[in-house]
């Protein structure tokens, strides 16, 4: 018993002299200081109906799946507005580069095809040199209702928005003012709108987020049209995010959410909406 | 010494594989002590889509063990100087995700103008390092995990590699 204590001392010596030598030998261990953007200022590429300035990386396929139904308020013979019928988008974004992505999708309402793209000129580093991410995004729609005969340019619409935003901490602030061109209106309504996009996120931990977006119009605005405001909670399952929200505005996009919004959020007049993202990594 | 080695994994989902990548391998080869040694920040693996990556730090434990590391020895010393390309064995220790396994790696050692090119590849199970596959729904992530780094090794003194990398 003796001879294996003695046996075992010494052992756990030498181990401990030659650990010794071994960690002394080794280099010392530096974390790596990488200038690299802070990651999910926004969950998402789009906060309910707004673009965000989260963009995808290069090679990164991006398939968006939007709906938005009938107004919670037209009660329970309705089912709260899932009878009423929805207003889906579908679409795909591509990212040519992890500044630049080119997307396409098409929804119910007017049948409407967009296609759109945004580039990041600038992104918000986690060491504070570059303080705010800054990105553009522009947008065509194109109004593809059959028998309505209409010139191909009197269904097109433009946008172009601007996006500056900040995270602090687990809060990330947005500012969108933006521009929206329309071919064609009915009588008394401006060609073009200008409004201002201002949406915030709050993470609650890893897989929650609450996220909200409001978008006033700003000067003459189409008759009877107001501002929209979404509230959403945000989860991370690991492959998909989800954004299950109520909003005013039926429509997607925001020249036509500017353009057609005519409900108030606050008096009730809001509906269910949910907004479904998967990345498909087409590059390794 | 290296502080820009490349390092590489591939790992295995159904119907997909996807590689994750770092240009930080930082090490050295001690000839006249026989030691090698090389660590990886793993904040500075990169698989493409930043929430992938954000899920493998997490399944990493990169927060409280932020590197994986290799020290150990060659079995028989290869000849630096030798512009041919030899097949060195190497006998050692890995550690990440804080738990450590001897391991005996196969790779390829060969001088040129610039320094000496090390190669190596192997594979690992994350079962051995306590490192629970991640896994959505009804697939997960394969258990084995191939690991690939190549790194050029430029000339340093002993001193200056242990003191200042």
């Amino acid at each position: 018993m003796k001879t294996k204590s003695l046996f075992g001392i010494i052992a756990s010596i030498t181990s401990l002299i030659l650990f010794q030598d071994i960690t002394q030998a080794q280099l010392p261990r530096e974390r790596v200081q990488i200038d690299e953007p802070v990651e999910n200022v926004f969950w998402a590429t789009t906060n309910i109906g707004i673009s965000t300035v989260r963009n995808l990386s290069a090679s990164n396929l991006n398939t968006t799946i939007v709906h938005t139904f009938g107004p919670v308020n037209s009660g329970i013979d309705q089912f709260f507005g899932l009878d009423d019928g929805a207003n889906t988008r579908i679409g795909i974004d591509y990212g040519i580069s992890d500044r630049l992505s080119i997307g396409i999708g098409r929804m119910t309402f007017n049948k409407i095809v967009d296609i759109r793209g945004k580039y990041n000129f600038l992104r918000q580093s986690t060491n504070g040199n570059r303080p705010i991410d800054l990105a553009v995004k522009t947008s065509a729609g194109i109004n593809t209702t059959s028998g309505i005969e209409l010139e191909f340019s009197d269904r097109l619409s433009f946008l172009l928005s601007a996006m500056a935003a900040r995270k602090f901490n687990r809060f990330s602030l947005q500012l969108t003012p933006m521009f929206a061109h329309f071919n064609l209106v009915a009588d008394g309504n401006p060609n073009r709108l200008f409004g201002l996009g201002i949406l915030f996120n709050y993470e609650l931990n890893d897989r929650f987020s609450v996220s909200s977006e409001y978008l006033p119009v700003i000067g003459k605005r189409n008759s009877g049209t107001r501002d929209a405001l979404g509230v959403a909670l945000n989860i991370d399952t690991g492959g998909h995010i989800f954004q299950l929200f109520f909003t005013s505005s039926q429509w997607h996009g925001e020249q036509f959410i500017m353009a057609n919004n005519r409900d108030r959020f606050l008096e009730g007049d809001f509906r269910f909406g949910f907004n479904i993202y998967r990345v498909f990594g087409l590059g390794r | 010494m290296t502080n820009s080695g490349h390092a590489e994994f591939t790992s295995r989902v159904p119907l997909h594989t996807f590689t994750g990548e770092s240009g930080y391998l930082t090490g050295m080869i001690d000839y006249e002590e026989n030691i090698i040694d090389f660590y990886l920040d793993l904040n500075t693996l990169r698989t493409g889509i930043d929430r992938r990556d954000r899920d493998m730090f997490r399944t990493l434990n990169v927060d409280e063990y932020p590197f994986a590391e290799f020290t150990g020895e060659f079995e028989t010393l290869p000849d630096l100087q030798s512009a041919e390309k030899q097949f060195v064995v190497v006998v050692g220790e890995f550690t990440v995700n804080g738990v450590t396994q001897n391991l005996i790696i196969e790779g390829s050692i060969q001088s040129d103008e610039n320094g000496i090119v090390l190669a190596a590849n192997w594979n690992l199970l994350l079962k051995d390092y306590e490192i629970e596959p991640p896994g959505i729904l009804f697939y997960r992530v394969n258990d084995e995990v191939n690991i690939h780094v190549k790194a050029l090794l430029k000339p340093q003194k002993r001193e200056e590699s242990l003191n200042n990398n």
